[in-house]
């Protein structure tokens, strides 16, 4: 049972992660690998706000919200719509740049030290019990709610809702959705301000469960392997894609050498690269433009 | 117009030499950013600090202490880069190095080629400080390998009333590895039975997937030794899976108020520096020194600095002006510090030993009924020898 939980605690963790690369890839075809920076942004945010509305917990987790949404608009507004109709690869290095520049000034205003946020929000990591067998920490709970709230969301908005639609047709053609009447950059806005959002809730949580330093932003890279095994298109994907890097990570740190779960997300990978190149559940043509 | 601006930099030219000579100049290559920079940069801060406080005294023998810190992110790459424009650019008479163990072969090569001597002050001592030590390597960092699994387990052996069953956990880089495997072996040695070993690969979003294995081993005790943030999370998984047993682990530079805020009662911490709990002259003198400096690291964290800026000044005042890196080395091959109760006594080198020759440790807890960090064993010592 306990591992049960670990399985689902570490595929929330990765999935949260992931959904951001799969939201901006799939709409805009960018693979952003400063995702990892962003996710410590969202984090730092909660801590920033923690501090700043002392005693009110709820008013700096809304606030810390929106300045992940703000920021992924920022992002988009003040770098990326400069790459609109640039190589793909001029797109990358653009956010390899961002996530260095993200880096170094988050070391400027916020230091080196480990940060607490839950204790800044006057929180405590409880451990609640699932019966008898098995425990799993407020955060780790938080952290499988989020995902699940995510991903229900995300599908419902991108299904039902005309900007949802408007995001999946741009990502099948955005000359045709331009031709159509949609708006690009606001569309490309919009994706960029929730997958930042998804990832700033992953590093906000993560940060609440374990502390905030950072080794976030490699953890962020290490969601990165189950993206791509799901299908670098398709949000479905990523979270299958989570949950079979999850099982074989916590399966071989319990069953036969904790040094393996470094590896086993490449070597799962590795695999799916073989046999199926373009994910679970990612589209081929997709694949073959990158 | 030419010749007037020859003239102005000819005369410039012997004025510029002179700065360089009437002070003592000391390189730094340190960790100041990258993932390791929360153990190095507050290091390298206080003993920036420490030295400028001694140059507003009056300096050493009249004469400024220059401390030129070059960032070298933990990379081997940049740190090679470091120690060559350190030593044939700035001409510096010591190179500190407060970086991962990864930038010291770089670094060695180029200080051997420069014959000046080599000082990991706020890195982990590597065996060529150990006796019999290499001619240019000397370390005064706290943590030294083997002796603090000799120290902890020695700890683990005198509290313990029933059968020990010891759980082992590290994070997956070298030194670490390296320390527990030796703590396994010598936990046998003692009498007390190793019942699981986990080692996390840096970084690991959750902990709780090692802390499993290890609880379901049912240890009464766990030692780790590793950076903080793997030591206290696997504690920290280790207790919210309910997890009652006892665990001793490094106390590096946040160790203070780490207790402070894990408040748990059972979590050891083993050190050789003094805490603030302590509140010893010097103490007061780091918190003055720190407050003027404005360093933005919590005043507990810099000992380790005031330990390395200490250390300096007592090579440098046992060198005769005009400084060369053979009269430093000279200086440093037959040193006494006196680290005024920072440390369970003086650090000692010797021409053979350039670690320390006699290591004082002590453990604390956090009281929950006293509601404070509490001391459980006083120093204790141990002799290094060859």
């Amino acid at each position: 049972m306990q591992l049960a939980v670990n399985i689902a605690v570490l595929a929330a963790i990765y999935a949260l992660i992931s959904c951001g690369y799969v939201l901006i890839y799939r709409v805009s075809r960018v693979l952003s690998l400063a995702h990892g920076e962003l996710m410590m942004l969202g984090a730092y945010g909660l801590y920033a706000t923690a501090s700043l509305f002392s005693g009110h917990p709820l008013a700096a987790i809304g606030a810390s919200a929106l300045l992940a949404l703000l920021s992924g608009i920022l992002v988009y507004s003040a770098l990326m719509w400069r790459m609109t109709g640039e190589s793909v690869l001029a797109a990358v290095l653009a956010t390899i740049a961002l996530g260095i520049l993200l880096r170094g000034g988050m070391i400027l205003a916020f230091g080196t030290q480990t940060q607490y946020p839950l204790q800044e929000l006057g929180w405590a990591n409880a451990s609640i019990a699932l019966g008898d067998s098995a425990r799993i920490s407020a955060a780790g709970l938080a952290l499988v709610g989020a995902t699940i709230a995510c991903y229900g969301g995300l599908f419902a908005f991108l299904r039902g809702t005309r900007w949802g639609l408007r995001m999946l047709a741009a990502g099948q053609s955005p000359l045709l959705a331009a031709q159509r009447g949609i708006d690009l950059h606001r569309t490309y806005a919009l994706v960029w301000a929730l997958a930042t959002f998804t990832g700033g809730l992953a590093g906000m949580l993560i940060a609440c469960d374990g502390g905030l330093e950072y080794t976030l932003v490699t953890i962020g890279l290490k969601a990165f392997p189950a993206a791509l095994v799901g299908g670098l298109d398709s949000l479905a994907g990523a979270l299958i894609g989570s949950l079979i890097v999850s099982v074989a990570e916590v399966l071989l740190i319990h069953y036969v050498d904790p040094l393996l779960s470094e590896v086993v997300p490449f070597f799962v990978l590795l695999a799916m690269l073989i046999v199926r190149p373009w994910g679970l559940l990612g589209t081929r043509e997709e694949l073959d433009r990158v | 117009m030419k010749k007037s601006l020859c003239a102005v930099l000819l005369a410039a030219l012997p004025a510029a030499a002179a700065w360089a000579e009437d002070r003592y100049v000391i390189g730094v290559s340190a960790a100041m950013t990258g993932p390791a920079a929360g153990t190095y940069a507050p290091t390298v801060e206080a003993m920036k600090a420490y030295l400028e406080h001694v140059n507003a005294k009056g300096g050493i023998h009249g004469r400024q202490v220059q401390v030129i810190v070059q960032d070298d992110g933990a990379e081997p790459s940049k740190a090679a880069a470091n120690a060559k424009k350190l030593l044939a650019q700035d001409k510096v008479l010591i190179l500190v190095n407060a970086s991962l163990s990864s930038t010291y072969a770089p670094i060695v090569a180029e200080v051997k080629r420069a014959g000046v001597p080599l000082y990991y002050g706020g890195s982990v001592c590597p065996k060529d400080t150990f006796p019999p030590a290499d001619p240019l390597q000397f370390c005064s960092t706290a943590f030294g390998a083997t002796l603090d699994s000799q120290a902890a387990l020695g700890f683990v052996q005198s509290q313990a009333k029933e059968p020990v069953r010891i759980g082992f956990a590290a994070m997956a880089i070298p030194i670490a590895r390296a320390e527990i495997d030796y703590a396994e072996g010598l936990a046998k040695t003692l009498g007390m039975t190793p019942v699981e070993k986990q080692i996390t690969p840096p970084p690991t979003p959750d902990y709780t997937p090692f802390a499993t294995k290890l609880k379901d081993a049912s240890p009464n005790w766990v030692f780790s030794w590793s950076p903080w943030v793997s030591q206290v999370r696997t504690f920290e998984a280790m207790r919210r899976l309910g997890w009652k047993g006892r665990y001793i682990t490094w106390a590096h530079l946040n160790a203070e108020d780490e207790l402070a805020r894990v408040r748990d009662g059972e979590f050891y911490v083993l050190g050789t520096n003094a805490f603030f709990e302590d509140n010893l002259p010097v103490q007061a003198e780091i918190r003055t020194v720190t407050h003027r400096a404005n360093l933005k690291y919590p005043v507990t964290y810099l000992t380790e600095g005031f330990i390395a800026g200490l250390v300096i000044e007592q090579v440098l005042k046992n060198t005769p002006w005009p400084p060369t890196p053979q009269k430093v080395l000279a200086a440093m091959n037959s040193l006494k510090v006196d680290l005024k109760g920072l440390r369970g006594g003086p650090l000692e080198w010797t021409r053979d030993n350039h670690f320390r020759t006699r290591q004082y440790y002590r453990v604390w807890r956090f009281d929950p009924a006293k509601n404070q960090v509490t001391r459980v064993q006083d120093w204790k010592a141990i002799d290094v020898k060859r």
